[in-house]
């Protein structure tokens, strides 16, 4: 690298921490401020809250609809995550391996749902499920946060594909494996870190997923998101940090696991 | 299969028959016909793009032939998918599988044929012994130098005792003093297991050292074909001279059946390419059978008979050691080298006058060349 850490000054060296610090609080701070702010006494959000209390959790733990939008968000985001990461391991496959004409269009066209207005695929969505009297059902939330999450899937194991030697797979197949029990046994054991980033992420692209998701969502069928946006229109409740804070907090926590993973699969 | 049918009459293990493999136009393989004996090392010798690797995957299976037959054992193999051909190979790359252990990786093929507990933990240990790996037998590949994990690669293909054996430049990522070391334990191991061996390389050398047959690649067909020895001294044509070894070419006209015009000069050939009279030609000598004497020499020592003689001015001469290497411009105006132990030669000025000898069976007679080959020439 030209700019190598050892061969700045200290000048230039504090002032670049000082400048990554600035920018590390600019990112996080309005996370710090929400969960404080749930932990909060004051019913207005006043900063800094006059005293501390948990009550907000339990009116959120007690208001089963609540209960039920955070049960909603972790049920699509986990069908959508299985679902996606299985579209995308055949996907994956053909779009590495296959040798057909249009092999890059395709590619292209597969991750086009990720440079698509939201708005766009949401208004499409809407429309397509509304003919079909489908909105408001967990079949239309899962299958439009698919579509969404597919090109992050797709893209997670394509890198790791790319990266994976084949010829280990064939000599698992000269060892005598059958092509798919090679690809069972060598294949995935390596790129699974792909696969399993891939869930990670489109679990993440479902879970804190608004725009479509108020589209889909009927009264009684709503995610975690929509919940706090229909009642941020309402009113402004601490109760909302509190969702917020455990959005968060789930999210953190696959942040880490991915991360996790990531690290494990650089060992190797 | 029937594998074991002809194992005891005189049919080769593997035919190849107008093998045939077309990348939309381009021929990678063009009507290639090869019988591989059983148990013999052979190999495929040639330069990037020759089709070497290409012929190999379709012998594994990994790339289906355009047109042409493969035989094993006198069965054709086209329609067997490659994890039925219980064909054993080698990678480059090593290709061994990252997430399990040394032992795991070798009882691999077993664990696929179901193979018994008591016997895979049985023969992967004998194997284990035999690539000398015992001490490693726990560790991941990611934990082992080039040169282990390519024998626990070899040890894989093994394991399962497979009739033939392809191995893919299986040395060629790793450096010269532990190849030639691998290729020692190499072609001991085909002594000892006579297994059938299909070998490809770039290296001449390697090519050499292993190989009990040689077979030259040339943009997806075969040129030569036999062993080493046979392959440099008679190099069935031009090209063959050229990319084994050293040599010089020398244009003459045939006036005869053994007999030529070099440059107003009649000299003795050796035609057994059966070269019309009146043909161009090139004539090739190997540097080392090129002679060199000084003026006085060459007058004491009469010129034996089937030799041939020319004059010539020193360029240049350089000691290498053991040997000593000399161009020469004969009086066409081409230059030639030789190359002989340096303790034979006398001392060689630039400038001064030589005579040059060869023993014209020595040499060979080509009537077809291309520029690319001659070009080549020793220097
Ligand atoms: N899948 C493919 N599609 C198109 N062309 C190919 C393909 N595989 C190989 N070729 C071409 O076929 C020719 C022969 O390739 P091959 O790999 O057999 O060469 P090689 O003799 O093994 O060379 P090297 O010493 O570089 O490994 C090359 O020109 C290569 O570009
Ligand atoms: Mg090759």
């Amino acid at each position: 690298m030209l700019l190598s850490h050892g061969s700045l000054g200290w000048k230039l060296k504090s002032s670049l921490y000082v400048i990554t610090g600035v920018i590390a609080a600019f990112l996080a701070l309005p996370i710090f401020f929400i969960m404080a702010l749930s932990f909060g006494s004051s019913q207005w959000l006043v900063f800094p809250p006059p005293s501390w209390t948990l009550k907000w959790y339990e009116r959120f733990f007690d208001n089963p609809q609540w209960i039920e939008s955070a049960w909603t968000s972790l049920q699509v985001a986990s069908l959508t995550s299985i679902i996606a990461t299985l579209l995308a391991i055949p996907a994956s496959f053909a779009l590495v391996r296959g040798k057909f004409r249009g092999r890059d269009y395709l590619y292209t066209f597969f991750t086009l749902p990720m440079v698509v207005p939201v708005v766009i695929i949401a208004v499409a969505v809407y429309g397509t499920f509304l003919n079909l009297g489908l909105t408001g059902t967990l079949f239309a939330f899962v299958t439009s946060h698919v579509i969404i999450a597919l090109p992050f899937a797709i893209i997670s194991i394509i890198n790791s594909l790319r990266l994976f030697d084949k010829s280990i797979e064939d000599a698992a197949v000269i060892c005598g494996a059958h092509r798919i029990q090679a690809i069972l046994k060598v294949t995935f054991p390596v790129i699974k870190p792909g696969v399993i980033s891939a869930a990670l992420f489109s679990f993440l692209v479902s879970w804190d997923e608004v725009v479509i998701s108020v589209m889909m969502a009927s009264p009684n069928l709503q995610t975690l998101p929509v919940k706090m946006w229909s009642t941020l229109r309402q009113d402004l409740t601490p109760v909302i940090a509190v969702a917020s804070t455990l959005l968060i907090l789930l999210s953190l926590f696959i942040m880490i696991i991915a991360s996790f993973v990531r690290k494990q699969s650089n060992h190797r | 299969m029937s594998l074991q049918t002809n194992s005891m009459t005189q049919s080769p293990l593997v035919c190849l028959r107008e093998l045939n493999k077309e990348y939309g136009k381009f021929t990678a393989v063009d009507h290639i016909n090869l019988d591989i004996k059983k148990g013999e090392f052979l190999t495929f010798l040639g330069s990037s793009g020759s089709g070497k690797s290409t012929t190999l995957s379709m012998i594994a299976g990994f790339e289906t032939p355009t047109s042409g037959e493969i035989l094993l054992n006198d069965a054709s193999l086209i329609h067997i998918p490659s994890h039925k051909r219980g064909i054993g190979m080698v990678f480059q790359h090593y290709s061994l599988f990252p997430h399990m252990t040394v032992r795991d990786n070798i009882g691999f093929p077993l664990d696929i044929r179901k193979v018994a507990k008591d016997e895979r933990d049985q023969k992967v240990d004998e194997i284990l012994k035999l690539v000398q790996l015992e001490a490693f037998a726990d560790r991941r590949p990611s934990m082992l130098s080039g040169g282990q994990k390519q024998r626990v690669a070899i040890a894989r293909a093994l394991v399962y005792e497979p009739e033939i054996l392809l191995m893919d430049e299986p040395l060629g990522a790793l450096d010269k003093k532990l190849r030639e070391e691998l290729q020692d334990e190499l072609r001991l191991l085909h002594k000892r297991l006579g297994i059938t061996i299909v070998y490809v390389t770039h290296d001449q050398d390697e090519a050499m050292r292993l190989s009990e047959r040689i077979a030259i690649f040339k943009e997806g067909e075969i040129v030569g074909l036999g062993t080493g020895k046979d392959l440099y001294r008679k190099p069935p044509n031009a090209f063959v001279a050229s990319f084994l070894g050293n040599s010089n070419f020398l244009k003459v006209s045939v006036t005869g059946s053994a007999s030529a015009m070099l440059n107003k000069q009649h000299i003795e050939v050796e035609n057994v390419h059966e070269v019309p009279i009146d043909q161009k030609a090139v004539l090739m000598i190997r540097p080392e059978n090129l002679h060199i004497l000084t003026p006085e020499q060459a007058e004491k020592e009469p010129l034996m008979a089937g030799f041939n003689q020319l004059s010539g001015t020193v360029n240049e001469s350089v000691f290498l050691g053991e040997s000593l290497t000399c161009s020469i411009t004969i009086p066409s105006g081409e230059k030639v080298v030789s190359k002989n132990i340096a303790t034979e030669q006398p001392d060689l000025a630039p400038g001064s006058t030589v005579f040059i000898r060869w023993n014209s069976k020595l040499s060979s007679l080509y009537s077809k060349w291309e520029q690319s080959d001659i070009n080549k020439n020793a220097a």
